[in-house]
């Protein structure tokens, strides 16, 4: 039986009061289980961001739950007074561009959430290398950011969402700054991951030729999440790595 | 654990140097006027310390000769001698005089007149660097090392020429003018007598002929056995003169010429420091701002504040901390280019480093500020 990595429930977001309050989420219910890399759709200012902001815990919504894992993180207010170890404990992020430390070497980039957690520096670096190496970086640890290309600058972004082994990764538009082939094998190494990992991915992207390799599609119509089974849905061969 | 202060610093090295250079030459100007201060102080106990008189007797109500005009006979000189609590006395005229050197550079000094005969020695051996101190009643010079002046050579001043017999290291007026020291009948000639013409047009006029036989102050030491203020109260008793004793001479150099430049000066400085301390501030969140996309990420991340804030606060305390070494290096490179004494104490330069410590950690507040700001949302939506 599958795990619940996301649940939502009735979540609502509204900017401002009375005649000038904005209804961005109106009611949003849905699940993401662990293993699961989800697409979220939705012509731009429908909400994506709002949406990932609150599950990212850094926006606090209306009203409604959240889960992450097991664990009800919001329900009308948060579990946790601070959101930041929220953060740090159960969520890696990705960006559209990498936004690695500049004056952190690759390693260093990754092992500062572990070590923040109060992991060992040992223990640390050993977690980061070992994702390293499974992203291909092996040959890179001590490289900084600049010396890297745009794909491995991501790759190494992906490794540091997972250091901290988090229940969910919440990834903005990752491949918005690559290239087609680049993006498929990131996709691609996103849903080996959720795999590999256990772990729920959340997806924002534009692009559809990136939606078959996702489970399911969140989209956003009028300020709900209809959910949308993609299982059936293949990449094309040409696409894959 | 990471320390992201020495990552970043290593990352951008070359401009944090470049800008704690910046800085540091800020602070070199700050130390330069805390010297210039120190130098003002020195200078004017140079001559006092160096005559080393117990007493000075000066033009009754005046608080000549340094900070008012003072005019007394010479003769004063012999009656003092009458009074039991004094060893010894010399009577002294100072006057600011321009020479020219062989480049025929005009040269700034005060003339001291001394009485090469006299009864105590008001140059100390120990200044002179070489030659000997005035033997000859005229046109003998001892100079001090700043006016350029080498042993031997001729300077030309009025009608006659000056052999320069002595020169001495350092010393200088309260005012920080380079000393010459001429016998003191050169000196009076030079102060108190006229011209031909005007003698004729004085005589015409039915004025009394002029007197050259005065002097500036008259300056003595005690016998030992006597207190300096009972002695200066008994000269004192004679109505046409006044006396000082040495601290009170060395307090009327304070209070009427340094007090007000130093307070200036010191104005001054704390205006630079202030300065500093601003500069500091807006390149710390400059430097903040540069880095406020990352800063983002680490608060969305999960990163604690507490790191980023150790980050900006320890970077602000380095460029302090460096700057203040460039500052020092910079200082003591310059500081004999000037014209007037500078003084460079290790302890104005520890007391100025604990300040920048402190005006960098209330600067690095503005940095601060910004990161307590940093919304980690802005680093979602591109």
């Amino acid at each position: 039986m599958k795990k619940s990595g996301i649940r939502v429930e009735n979540l609502v977001k509204q900017f401002g009061e009375g005649d000038n309050a904005v209804h961005v989420i109106t009611g949003a219910s849905f699940e993401v289980e662990k293993g699961e890399l989800v697409a979220l759709i939705a012509p731009s200012g429908a909400g994506k961001s709002t949406l990932l902001m609150m599950i990212g815990c850094v926006l606090e919504p209306t009203a409604g739950k959240i889960w992450l894992g097991d664990t009800l993180v919001y329900d009308n207010a948060w579990s946790k007074a601070d959101t930041r170890t929220l953060r740090r404990e159960k969520i890696g992020f990705i960006f559209q561009a990498h936004y690695l430390i500049p004056f952190l070497n690759v390693i260093e980039n990754v092992s500062l959430l572990p070590l923040t957690n109060k992991q060992s520096e040992q223990q640390s670096t050993q977690i980061s290398s070992e994702f390293l190496n499974f992203l291909g970086l092996e040959d890179k640890l001590h490289s900084m950011p600049s010396d890297l290309s745009g794909g491995q600058n991501q790759r190494v972004a992906i490794a540091r969402a997972l250091a901290t082994h988090p229940e969910i990764i919440l990834a903005d538009e990752p491949t918005a700054a690559l290239d087609i082939e680049r993006a498929h094998s990131v996709v691609k190494l996103l849903k080996d991951i959720a795999k590999s990992q256990e772990v729920a991915i959340i997806m924002v992207t534009h692009d559809e030729r990136l939606l078959p390799y996702c489970d399911k599609i969140l989209k956003i119509v009028a300020g709900k999440v209809d959910t949308i089974d993609n299982r059936n849905s293949q990449p094309e061969q040409s696409n894959l790595a | 654990m990471i320390n992201l202060a020495n990552k970043d610093i290593r990352h951008t090295l070359s401009k944090f140097i470049v800008t704690a250079m910046g800085v540091g030459m800020l602070l070199g100007i700050v130390l330069i006027m805390i010297g210039v201060y120190r130098g003002m102080l020195d200078d004017a106990r140079i001559l006092l310390d160096d005559i080393a008189a117990d007493l000075w007797v000066v033009q009754q109500h005046t608080l000549g000769p340094f900070a008012e005009s003072s005019r007394l006979h010479q003769d004063i000189q012999d009656t003092l001698k009458s009074l039991d609590g004094i060893a010894q006395t010399a009577a002294l005229t100072f006057q600011n005089i321009q020479l020219f050197n062989r480049q025929n550079q005009a040269v700034r000094v005060m003339a001291v007149g001394i009485d090469p005969l006299g009864e105590f020695d008001i140059i100390p051996r120990s200044r002179l660097m070489a030659g000997r101190v005035l033997q000859a009643q005229h046109y003998e010079m001892v100079v001090t090392d700043k006016t350029g002046f080498q042993l031997g050579e001729k300077i030309p001043l009025g009608r006659d020429t000056y052999t320069v017999v002595g020169v001495t290291q350092g010393t200088v007026s309260s005012g920080g003018e380079p000393l010459v020291y001429i016998s003191l009948k050169d000196a009076q000639n030079m102060q108190f007598s006229y011209s031909n013409p005007r003698i004729r047009n004085d005589r015409a006029r039915g004025q009394s002929t002029q007197v050259t036989q005065l002097v500036n102050t008259v300056v003595a030491k005690i016998r030992t056995g006597y207190r300096a203020d009972e002695v200066a109260a008994q000269i004192q008793q004679w109505k046409h003169l006044t006396t000082y004793t040495h601290n009170q001479q060395t307090a009327i150099l304070n209070e009427n010429l340094i007090e007000r430049a130093s307070k200036q000066i010191g104005l001054f400085t704390a205006i630079l420091v202030l300065v500093s301390g601003i500069i500091i501030g807006l390149i710390i969140y400059t430097m903040t701002l540069e880095k406020i996309k990352e800063i983002s990420i680490m608060k969305l991340i999960g990163i604690p504040n507490r790191m980023v804030v150790q980050m900006i606060m320890q970077e602000t305390l380095m460029l302090g901390a460096i700057a203040f070494v460039f500052g020092n290096l910079f200082a003591h490179l310059i500081y004999l280019q000037f014209p007037k004494r500078v003084v460079l104490l290790w302890s104005d330069s520890i007391v100025l480093f604990f300040v920048i410590l402190l005006a960098s950690f209330i600067a690095s507040l503005f940095g601060v500020f910004k990161v307590m700001k940093a919304d980690p949302a802005s680093a979602i939506g591109g």
